[in-house]
């Protein structure tokens, strides 16, 4: 059973003009040491929630009447979490969380939950989740453990350059499709601020490939126009220590292959 | 008649997949056969390159784009004109390559060295590896790929980081020297304990060989620790040379490049190990003011305590280096002091200065050399 609340706290956005990207409850609040009280513990994902709601802020800063902002909806994905409704729209007010909708689903229907919510980007800790909502044809990304440690002034978005390169096959993957058009509209909402200090940083990272993959990767995300901040370059060399220098909260790709890895 | 499935276009950007062949003319049906290999964007051509070697097991360089090119010019629309300007300058200029700077000759040497120790050891990962560190925006990665492949440099790794610092970078890419225009940017990377230099460019540049990388060091405050100067600085020459006979059999402890200098003997052993020791393309050398009879002692005594072979140890006794230099034709010289630095620079040595110890406290700088 899939059912959607409003959050009567938090003004609606267009939904048609609007990313909608939906967080799993489960990444936002910590249910571990529980003690049952009415609001939940912070969980690894609010660096990222306050990341996205600053960007909305500086949006409309410069220009009121924005309408390309990010739609931040709660998603629900278990059958317990349902049973918490309360909890959770209680705990999302408590914090102040920018969340415009919450959806409670199980761990059967949540992909039509993302499905009718028109979600562009997935966001969850469980990679099973992500593998299936991106096999229904929805952008999916992995959050980890280090994402607690993610600034909360600046959202850092990680694209991956050997992905982008993917030969465009006719018809193009849904999954492509769905990475294309998330990372053209973070390209518009980057435009919308200067060289420095802006709260949208996109960070591009060829990880198995070397120069050629990485400016062809920049050269094609230009041409949509995605302009990119920061370039790494690995080829091949170990990802961990760079990404935990990077600190960017998630990573965009061509879905399943990268959930794989 | 051969049929080929794939257009001019398809072959260039090395998407090989398939290659169908009809059967010919008498009637034989040759089949059809699959690429052998999958060839990613970066294997264009018939020759593959050969794979970079993981961080931690190579020797990394890290240099930053205005030591390996020269970027003046663009400096000076950044300077003037502020950043917006100053990248669309770089887009506008995208297809222009930038001319060698500096740190370009060193690169170049480091990659003839990696084909000679390729040739005797095809599988090992104990080679040069360059990685290119800038602060600069992505914008201008474009033009410095573009560059990099009109160069022909085997530059595969790069970390531009938009504006923030590098430093965190540099450990995560296991660096063992950085190379930088930015003396602040140096000094970070020396407290966090990587070599690391001051790069110039010079008004006249000597040629350098092609085939032999050669490396040159100042002794005190480059690999060595400061200590001695310390002592010159405060107490005058005839302290020093007092202190430095006391103590001719105490170890000097070492200073920040003794580890690069370190590096650079593990590959040199490679090279005798297969019998190459006079064909070695790698020399090294230490251009000290200390004088060989006295102070110097306690300089040699040091290295061979520490396992270091350096190939010449010119003992200058106070006389200027630049000339020495100017013999020796180093690809790059380490040296804590700007005054010989300059002093090289005018002969036309490449030289890096090092911004450690205590004569940076009593640096006088002749003229001011710009970043």
């Amino acid at each position: 059973m899939v059912s959607t609340i409003q959050n009567t706290d938090v003004k609606q956005k267009d939904a048609d003009l609007a990313v909608v990207v939906a967080v799993t409850t489960r990444a936002v609040f910590e249910s571990a040491d529980d003690d049952g009280g009415d609001v939940y513990g912070v969980g690894v994902a609010f660096p990222l929630l306050q990341a996205l709601h600053k960007v909305n802020e500086r949006l409309l800063e410069e220009s009121p009447a924005e309408s390309l902002l990010f739609d931040v909806i709660l998603i629900t994905t278990d059958d317990e979490q349902q049973q918490q409704c309360s909890r959770i729209t209680g705990s999302t007010r408590h914090y102040g969380l920018e969340v415009s909708r919450f959806c409670f689903s199980s761990q059967e229907d949540f992909t039509e939950s993302l499905l009718k919510n028109n979600v562009q980007l997935f966001l969850t800790t469980d990679r099973n989740e992500a593998l299936r909502a991106s096999q229904n044809g929805v952008l999916s990304a992995l959050l980890d453990q280090q994402l607690a440690s993610c600034p909360s002034e600046q959202l850092r978005v990680m694209i991956s350059g050997d992905a982008v390169l993917r030969p465009d096959t006719d018809p193009v993957p849904a999954g492509q499709k769905g990475a294309q058009s998330f990372s053209t509209q973070l390209g518009q909402m980057r435009q919308k601020f200067g060289i420095f200090n802006s709260p949208l940083s996109i960070v591009l990272v060829t990880l198995h490939g070397g120069r050629e993959s990485c400016g062809d990767a920049l050269r094609t995300l230009r041409s949509r126009g995605v302009s990119v901040d920061e370039a790494h370059c690995l080829a091949g060399a170990p990802r961990g220590p760079i990404l935990s220098v990077l600190r960017s909260h998630f990573l965009l790709c061509d879905v399943v292959s990268c959930l794989e890895e | 008649m051969v049929k080929m499935s794939l257009d001019p276009v398809q072959v260039m950007s090395g998407q090989v997949k398939e290659l169908k062949v009809a059967p010919s003319s008498n009637g034989e049906s040759r089949g059809s056969w699959e690429a052998k290999e999958e060839f990613d964007q970066d294997h264009l051509g018939l020759t593959t390159k050969p794979k970079p070697p993981k961080p931690e097991n190579a020797v990394t360089v890290a240099v930053s784009s205005r030591v390996l090119f020269r970027t003046e010019r663009e400096q000076k629309v950044f300077e003037q004109k502020g950043v917006e300007e100053y990248l669309r300058y770089q887009i506008e200029h995208e297809t222009e390559p930038f001319a060698p700077g500096p740190a370009f000759p060193f690169v170049k040497a480091l990659e003839a060295v990696n084909t000679r120790l390729r040739e005797l050891y095809p599988q090992s990962e104990e080679l040069f590896d360059i990685v290119l560190v800038t602060y600069n925006h992505a914008h201008v990665g474009i033009r410095l790929i573009n560059t990099i492949n009109h160069h022909n440099l085997f530059i595969e790794r790069f970390c531009m980081t938009g504006g923030s610092s590098p430093i965190g970078y540099l450990k995560a890419w296991h660096t063992n020297l950085y190379l930088s225009a930015d003396a602040d940017k140096v000094r970070e990377a020396l407290a966090e304990g990587i070599a690391a230099a001051t790069m110039f460019m010079p008004e006249k540049l000597t040629e350098v060989s092609e085939t032999q990388l050669r490396v040159a060091f100042d002794g005190d405050a480059v690999l060595f620790s400061d200590e001695s100067e310390r002592i010159f600085k405060a107490h005058g020459l005839d302290k020093f040379f007092e202190h430095e006979r006391d103590n001719e059999d105490i170890l000097l402890d070492h200073g920040p490049l003794k580890g690069f200098l370190e590096a650079l003997g593990k590959l040199q052993k490679k090279f005798y190990a297969k019998g190459q020791r006079l064909d070695c393309p790698i020399r090294t050398y230490l251009v000290t003011a200390r004088s060989a009879a006295s102070s110097g002692i306690r300089a040699l005594k040091t290295l061979r305590a520490w396992g270091l072979e350096i190939d010449e140890a010119l003992f200058l006794a106070g006389a200027p280096k630049g000339p020495m230099l100017e013999k020796i034709r180093p690809h790059i010289y380490f040296d804590d002091q700007m005054f010989h630095v300059e002093g090289a620079a005018e002969m036309g040595t490449v030289a890096a200065h090092v911004p450690y110890g205590i004569a940076q406290k009593y640096t006088k700088q002749k003229t001011s050399v710009g970043k």
